[in-house]
């Protein structure tokens, strides 16, 4: 008898994420008209596309129930190298590979202090942090760097009338969804994540499986600099700063769980980064005080965590 | 066994294994920068090195009963920032509430204290009872802290700043003064109250196994939101001392710090999954922290340097750990 509403209730927190969207957009929409343009919306997205990027590689890792807070660092290493080389006379594509290796070797090293020295995640990649961010200091002295127009090109260059950042974000975004929910090795995340004792007895090479999360993120997290770098034009000593919490909240706000095993990059963290974007480009049009924007944010952001764990205990109570 | 370890091979076991393995680690620190720092061991910079590290001693402390819990407390920088500009705003400024008169001061610390114990209480709700992910909640109470902080400051003296505190609450910040004895004491309760109680032993209880304790009458979700309150007010400890001694209300104190807590707690060897952590260990641990950074500001490594070497000290202290329990479940 109480499975019928139960069941009724637990698709419709299912579906909060995307329910939470529809409020903001029409909140927004009705509240200004210049919102809900189809020049806006492309603006927002393009704003999205960074963090989509980067928090795609942290699902990643958040499926195996470990966390990256080494993104933003990451970013400002690559962007740091990037900046200093392109002033050097390097050509940009050079730069961008430096970016992404960055992001593949930064990778690296996190996977191998977590699968070859048994630390903890959240120790390993605090580490990195400091590390990287110390060093990325020590790359740009401190100081700001203006880059050449090129980079600044490269963010508003459009293809088949489709913003440049958009489509590689959707390539990264669509082959992702791909490896997660097509290939053996997205479901054997998944069963990482899940259960990592199971895992192990089932013959999975958890160790390889853990490492290749971490350097996706890496990887990822240097996609999502290049795609910073391209928009801001400059590599300030705060560049990417708390990136890695934008990136872990765009997770969880799309439905990604952070005890591992749960979550999907389209549409849930691609959906959670836009609507974090699309708050704070409503905000920004209907010229609200800049100091509740943390205050509104964060409240969202709350009321996302409380209906994933409402989910929880209805699953755990049936 | 047929073979005999070794002395050497024992004695080493032993450092390694002991307890005060951290607190050996900051004498080796000492020793190797003594010589080559001219003032470093002097009586004025041994003395500046323990007030400076009181914030983080006490943040350090916080943080550790709630890690113990198998919890996480990211809001700690943030109730720093809005403790500071709540007391201020009580007391001081040109804009207090209470300026001038003489209950200004005691007014303001239970402002600032009950500031931190009402984010803490809100915390532990949230996580006891509606069950949601320590690091979540107390991730936006973070980002939810420090707007409101700023916020709070912008609306009522148009600035981030608020100067003109009373005397008598800059007194609380005199290196040996009142606030830095209370603080001391603080700490002492807390690990007092760890290893000598019934409700330090629910503490470990409830970090090993929520559920195995709650079958034998442990009061949990009690348990938790104690421990977050508890962090609540030892962060807003730090934030008058940060206060009283940079004579400024403002929401930006502390906010370096958190990695600093985290990372002070984690070498001394507290857990990051619950049931295993000391109150004396993090003591270490930022003793050890706080010794390094004095140490290489005094040498003149430069400042990307010293964030360079603090996140290397982390990666050490961490895989030593990892060494460490294999060493001794080896024996």
């Amino acid at each position: 008898m109480s499975a019928r509403p139960r069941h009724w209730i637990q698709s419709l927190l299912d579906s909060a994420p995307a329910a939470l969207f529809a409020v903001v957009l029409i909140v927004f929409g009705l509240w200004s008209d210049r919102f809900l343009t189809v020049a806006n919306l492309t603006q927002i997205l393009n704003q999205s596309a960074a963090t989509a990027i980067v928090a795609t590689g942290m699902t990643f890792v958040l499926l195996t129930a470990g966390v990256d807070l080494s993104v933003g660092a990451v970013m400002f290493v690559g962007a740091g190298l990037a900046g200093k080389m392109a002033l050097a006379g390097q050509p940009l594509a050079l730069c961008l590979c430096v970016m992404a290796g960055v992001g593949l070797l930064i990778g690296a090293l996190n996977a191998l202090l977590i699968t070859r020295l048994k630390l903890v995640a959240f120790i390993a990649t605090l580490a990195t942090l400091y590390i990287g961010r110390g060093t990325g200091r020590w790359i740009t002295q401190t100081r700001a760097i203006n880059l050449p127009d090129a980079f600044l090109a490269l963010g508003s260059a459009r293809w088949l009338g489709v913003p440049l950042p958009l489509w590689i974000a959707g390539l990264v975004i669509l082959s992702a969804h791909l490896v997660l929910s097509n290939t053996p090795f997205g479901r054997q995340i998944y069963a990482l994540g899940n259960n990592p004792e199971a895992a192990r007895k089932a013959g999975l090479r958890t160790h390889q499986l853990l490492a290749a999360v971490y350097v996706i993120c890496g990887f990822c997290a240097g996609l999502g600099g290049i795609l910073a770098l391209a928009q801001l034009g400059a590599v300030s000593p705060k560049f990417g700063e708390l990136y890695e919490f934008d990136a872990i909240t765009a997770a969880v706000l799309g439905g990604t769980s952070l005890f591992g095993g749960r979550g999907r990059v389209f549409p849930g963290t691609v959906l959670g980064a836009v609507l974090l974007k699309s708050i704070f480009n409503g905000l920004v049009i209907v010229q609200a005080d800049p100091y509740l924007y943390p205050l509104i944010t964060s409240g969202i952001v709350f009321l996302a965590v409380l209906l994933d764990s409402a989910r929880q205990w209805i699953r755990a109570g049936s | 066994m047929t073979t005999h370890p070794s002395n050497a091979a024992r004695l080493t076991k032993d450092i390694v294994g002991s307890e005060y393995f951290v607190l050996f680690l900051c004498l080796a620190v000492f020793l190797a920068f003594a010589p080559f720092t001219p003032g470093f061991a002097s009586r004025g910079n041994v003395a500046n090195v323990l007030v400076a590290c009181l914030p983080l001693l006490v943040l350090a402390t916080g943080q550790t009963l709630v890690l113990i819990t198998a919890g996480i407390d990211l809001s700690v920088t943030a109730v720093i920032g809005l403790g500071s500009v709540v007391g201020s705003l009580v007391m001081g400024g040109d804009a207090g509430w209470l300026r001038g008169s003489p209950l200004a001061t005691p007014m303001a610390v239970a402002a600032m204290l009950g500031t931190g114990a009402l984010v803490g209480c809100l915390n532990g709700l949230c996580i006891a009872w509606l069950r949601m992910p320590a690091f979540m909640v107390t991730l936006t109470s973070m980002m939810f802290c420090s707007g409101l902080a700023v916020w709070l400051a912008r609306q009522a003296v148009h600035a981030e700043s608020i100067y003109n505190l009373p005397p008598a609450f800059l007194a609380l910040g005199h290196p040996g003064g009142l606030g830095a004895l209370l603080v001391a004491l603080a700490v002492l309760v807390a690990h007092l109250l760890l290893t000598r109680t019934l409700v330090g032993r629910w503490f470990y209880a409830v970090g090993h196994n929520p559920r195995a304790s709650l079958v034998s009458g442990v009061p949990v979700a009690g348990v938790i939101v104690g421990a977050y309150v508890l962090s609540g007010l030892f962060a807003s400890m730090a934030s008058i001392l940060l206060t009283a001694r940079l004579e400024t209300g403002s929401p930006n104190h502390g906010k370096t710090l958190l990695l600093d807590v985290i990372g002070a707690a984690v070498i001394g060897g507290t857990s990051l999954f619950g049931g295993k952590g000391r109150v004396l260990w993090s003591v270490y641990g930022v003793l050890f922290l706080t010794l390094l950074g004095n140490g290489l500001n005094l040498v003149n490594v430069s400042d990307f340097l010293i964030t360079i070497i603090k996140g290397g000290v982390i990666l050490i202290a961490a895989l030593l750990d990892v060494w460490r329990s294999r060493i001794v479940r080896g024996s």
